[in-house]
């Protein structure tokens, strides 16, 4: 794996990224060179109508999917230089990713769901830690009487729980979310929004793409993308 | 609520190949259970195959078969010593074989029964006997029973029998015991047999001398070449002896009576093996790749979290491996089970003893095998690409749109036919959308066609094959004199007999004709009276002899190894016992059994044969017809006419019963036909599941389409006859690759089969039975299993189906 050259203080780096789609219309252009540096301990959100870019960008910082051209720098790691199985160790480690539908495994309870990163990255020694972390992220998310019914027995937001808990699994430093609060009500949202703030409160740094403006407006960074750019950069 | 506290042991991606196993029930059966067919086919096959080599071998062989069977003239002990001084023989038996009459009603009816007469049963070493119940050396006037005599007769041990002599004088037996008897050829004709004592044989009247030499050879006993050898000096002695020779049958001490059915079994099970091995396979992959379609969105999610390539491919290859041996746990047992049943069937139908149930280590090895390295083969492609999906493509929610390509062919389709209706295009394109599903899913149904129907073809063709050799053998027995006779001397004198129903005297005779390289070519020529009865064979081209014919002869397909151009109409030049050559018509042209017979079997006219072999009013082949046409009568009746022409100072060179040779051939091709039926349904099971699996498979992945579809109106009849459209579409594609894929099997089930029965290839009858009944089957099993999936799948509510994973 290639390492930056310059770890500097920017916790993540993005230089003249640009993702271009083929489609049956030609190609689709849906980041056209986006310049960005997100600090250590930032909570930043990003804004925008559907089909500004917000997911792609997430995307591309979580090494889903690759870039057309530009780099991405994520602590010491050069992503865009990554194989797709390189890609998957370092996201398993280091990136916790958050959907807005959970992407939770259906035949696992949910202390199983928040093992899992764990399992696939080797961490914590044994299943007993494993476990045992596990069973404090729960509590932290405050779901634990939950942790061994399976997902489709619990509520949208206690899911979306879990997938936090799964996603700090790993202790990553980066936390990228896609519409977390997206399908849940205001209240949930809330919550949950509270859980991300106290993330950020204990050393975190997360990347939320939102359409909620009322959340945003709480957070210390705001982005705006408009069709693939970003047009407002502004903190709070 | 209060939670039981629980601890990890198993990591949870583990757990999850399990839970998946578990908690998808309904699924995982359906898996298990086409991993599980295929290898309990191949199972049951192996083990009945194992099951009755070797205990056909081992029972045949423990009897101490004879290897040289003789049938001659009657001869006494001292004959039996000269034989056994003889180089090469090694041990050597006379038995007196003939036939009485049976009863156990006191008289009100009678049956035929073969006897056999051995003169010391303590020191009879050849064809031992095996005791069923009771006593298997029988004291004076005493009888022991052979044990199928039970499934024609009612007899009980202690029971008295009664016994009609020539006479007509009525003698009383005790059954003393019933044994088995390797010798015996089983089947469905198989013949009533007794055995008594020399000393029984001369108190109910009969010579006290043998009729049979049983012989068993020094040296390599399974070695033919050095049976025949030993069997060719025996011959020679007899010679001498002025013994003649009626028939001899020479046979390896692990030749079962019944071997060239049970080949001709073994290899089709071999065969069938083979190809459910394929249609197995098949139907793993097709199953599989359905599964891990399922499983696409769960490897995005994995991947997400961190997961490697090889961490995802070892999950889904453990999954396999686990369904494969859940598929094996089912499969052994049954298959074992199976196979003996199988095996005892057969066992029973060849008169071959089957020992007790067990299981065939072999069998067991192969299903393992299969069970774990076909799923693996089949599953190894799906779960390569699909570890290799980036967390995009697998989590990416467009999956209704996913197309494979067809959809603008389709779109072009219902532009240029109109007519067709836009929800049957949509069920025509929705059958095409996934290539290699429904590639797979046609070749499970496509080979299952084809196998089920050619086992129908080969039905017919057997049965073609009976019909063809009937005709040969309409007379109960055939007498070849070794000169012409008189026929009126002969028929008064054979027609006297009571039982003899009818006789007619033929003339045989060489004809040859030149082949055009210098040699010629022999025909054997069977002259017929024009008016005959008791000759009906298959023609091909042309017609039979008729009245009125002059130099018309009829002759065998075997023509064509010679003149592969010659036809009905067409003439040849032919002389008559080396007599002057005269032009022929060949008017006729008939199948033969024997393909590669080094002779050409032919009909001409008594009529004209007679006259031109200055041999009218005479004949040297006696036809006898009998009023009771079983072989037992038959081959009473030739002990008599025996008795009778020696009596009378006929000479003759063979008798013949007539049904020995059809007897023979229809007990394999019955035996056969049976079991192939059985595979016909073990074939239509099996592609029953793929169908029902496949179906099932193609619903549930559609499952979030159909939700949409209902999201914007459509009802339930109108997703319900869409997929069902779609599914008997399926079965109609696969009816029809059937067809032409059936045609190969057909002919090499065939080739196998014929070879081990007659050594010749049976010409192939193609059956519109098979045909139509798997068009009904496949068209009626791709409703049902369309209907059943559809129908779960329409009442689950738009919500429930929008957030189905």
């Amino acid at each position: 794996m290639q390492k930056a050259t310059k770890r500097d203080q920017a916790l993540v780096q993005i230089r003249g990224l640009k993702k271009n789609y083929e489609t049956p219309a030609g190609e689709f252009p849906a980041l056209k060179g986006i310049d960005l540096e997100i600090e250590q301990g930032e909570f930043v959100a990003m804004l925008g109508k559907s089909g500004a870019g917000k997911s792609t960008l997430i995307n591309m910082l979580t090494g889903i999917d690759r870039p057309t051209t530009g780099e991405i720098v994520v602590g010491s790691q050069q992503v865009h230089t990554l194989n797709e199985e390189q890609i998957a160790v370092w996201r398993g480690r280091s990136v916790g990713v958050i959907f807005q539908f959970f992407q939770l495994m259906p035949s696992l309870t949910c202390v199983e769901n928040v093992m899992l990163p764990m399992d696939f990255g080797n961490l914590y020694h044994n299943q007993r830690s494993r476990y045992q972390r596990a069973m404090h992220l729960l509590e932290q998310m405050e779901i634990a009487e939950h942790a061994h019914k399976p997902p489709s027995a619990v509520s949208g937001g206690q899911r979306q729980r879990v997938a936090i808990a799964r996603a700090l699994a790993n202790d990553p430093d980066f936390i990228a979310a896609d519409e977390p609060t997206g399908s849940l009500d205001s209240k949930t949202a809330d919550a949950v929004f509270r859980l991300f703030e106290e993330m950020v409160a204990q050393g975190k740094t997360i990347l939320m793409a939102t359409h909620d403006r009322d959340l945003a407006s709480r957070v210390s960074r705001q982005l705006l993308l408009v069709d693939g750019k970003i047009v407002d950069d502004s903190k709070g | 609520m209060e939670q039981t506290p629980k601890t990890y042991t198993a990591r949870p991606r583990w757990l999850k190949v399990l839970l998946d196993i578990w908690e998808n029930r309904s699924r995982t059966a359906l898996v298990v259970a086409s991993i599980a067919v295929g290898v309990f086919a191949v199972g049951m096959i192996i083990s009945t195959y194992v099951i009755l080599a070797t205990d056909m071998e081992e029972s045949y062989g423990g009897s101490n078969p004879a290897n040289i069977q003789i049938r001659t003239r009657p001869f006494d002990e001292d004959f039996v010593k000269i034989i056994a001084k003889l180089p090469g023989v090694r041990q050597v038996e006379g038995r007196n074989r003939t036939s009485l009459r049976l009863s156990q009603d006191e008289g009100k009816t009678w049956r035929s029964l073969r006897v056999i007469a051995i003169d010391d049963f303590e020191n009879s070493e050849i064809f031992i006997r095996e005791s069923v119940e009771g006593k298997t050396v029988p004291a004076d006037r005493e009888i022991l029973l052979e044990s199928r005599i039970l499934e024609e007769f009612d007899v009980e041990v202690g029971e008295t029998l009664q016994i009609q002599l020539s006479s007509g004088t009525v003698r009383e037996l005790e059954v003393t015991g019933l044994v088995r008897d390797q010798s015996i050829e089983g089947g469905p004709n198989a013949q009533a047999v007794a055995y008594i004592t020399m000393d029984t044989l001369t108190w109910l009247g009969q010579e006290p001398s043998f009729n049979r030499l049983m012989i068993t050879v020094e040296g390599d006993n399974i070695d033919l070449a050095n049976i025949e050898a030993v069997s060719q000096i025996v011959e020679d002695r007899l010679e001498e002896s002025n013994m003649p020779l009626i028939s001899v049958i020479n046979s390896p001490s692990n030749e079962h009576p019944s071997s060239v059915t049970v080949l001709a079994i073994l290899s089709v099970l071999g065969a069938m093996g083979g190809l459910m091995l394929v249609l197995g396979g098949s139907l793993i992959a097709n199953t599989l790749t359905a599964l891990l379609n399922q499983q696409m969105r769960q490897i995005g999610v994995m991947k997400l979290v961190g997961a490697r390539n090889l961490q995802v491919i070892s999950m889904y290859l453990v999954l396999i491996i686990l369904l494969g041996l859940i598929s094996l746990v089912v499969s052994i047992p049954l298959a074992a089970w199976g196979g003996y049943q199988f095996a005892l069937f057969f066992g029973d139908l060849l008169s071959i003893s089957i020992g007790s149930f067990r299981f065939v280590p072999r069998a067991i090895v192969v299903q393992a095998l299969i069970a774990i390295f076909i799923p693996i083969l089949a599953g190894i492609f799906p779960v390569i690409s699909g570890s290799r999906l980036t967390v995009e493509e697998a989590i990416s929610d467009d999956s209704a749109s996913k197309d494979g390509g067809s959809g603008r062919f389709f779109e072009k389709l219902g532009e240029s036919m109109e007519w067709i209706s836009r929800p049957l295009l949509i069920s025509i394109r929705n059958t095409f959308r996934n290539v290699r599903r429904l590639s797979l899913t046609l070749f499970t149904l496509t080979v299952a066609g084809g196998i089920f129907i050619a086992v129908f073809n080969m039905q017919a063709s057997l049965n073609n094959f009976i019909g063809s050799v009937t005709g040969l053998f309409k007379a109960d027995i055939s007498v070849s004199l070794s000169r012409p006779y008189r026929e009126i001397e002969i028929a008064s004198l054979v027609e006297s007999i009571p039982g003899v129903a009818d006789t007619e005297m033929w003339l045989s005779a060489l004809g040859d004709t030149p082949k055009g390289d210098g040699s010629d070519i022999v025909f054997t020529i069977q002259a017929p009276p024009a008016a005959s009865d008791l000759i009906a064979p298959n023609i091909t081209q042309g017609r039979f002899l008729q009245e009125g014919d002059t130099n018309a002869i009829v002759v065998a397909e075997t023509i064509w190894a010679d003149l592969p151009e010659l036809k009905a109409g067409d003439t040849i030049e032919m002389g008559i016992n080396d007599g002057r050559a005269e032009e022929w018509t060949v008017v006729g042209i008939f199948s033969f059994p024997e393909r590669d017979a080094d002779f050409i079997l032919s009909y001409a006219p008594y009529e004209i044969i007679s006259q031109q072999t200055n041999n009218v009013g005479r004949g040297t082949v006696l036809k006898v017809v009998l009023d009771e046409q079983t072989l037992v009568n038959q081959e009473r009746y030739a002990n008599t006419l025996d008795t009778l022409f020696q009596d009378e100072g006929i000479r003759f060179e063979s008798i013949e019963e007539g049904m020995t040779t059809l007897e023979s051939v229809s007990e394999a091709i019955s035996t056969l036909v049976s079991f192939f039926l059985g595979m016909a349904v073990l074939t239509a099971v099996v592609g029953s599941i793929g169908l029902a699996g496949t179906m099932s498979m193609n619903v549930m992945e559609r499952i979030r389409e159909i939700g949409i579809l209902r999201a914007i109106g459509a009802v339930d009849s109108a997703v319900m006859s869409s997929v069902l459209v779609e599914g008997v579409f399926i079965g109609f594609i696969s009816w029809l690759l059937g067809i032409a894929v059936c045609v190969p099997i057909s002919y090499g089930l065939l080739t196998m089969v014929s070879l081990a029965i007659t050594n010749s290839v049976m010409p192939m009858v193609f059956s519109a039975t098979g045909f139509w009944l798997w068009f009904l089957v496949i068209i009626g099993l791709s409703a049902i299993a369309s209907i059943i999936p559809a129908r779960n799948a329409s009442r689950l509510t738009i919500r429930e189906v929008l957030a189905y994973e």
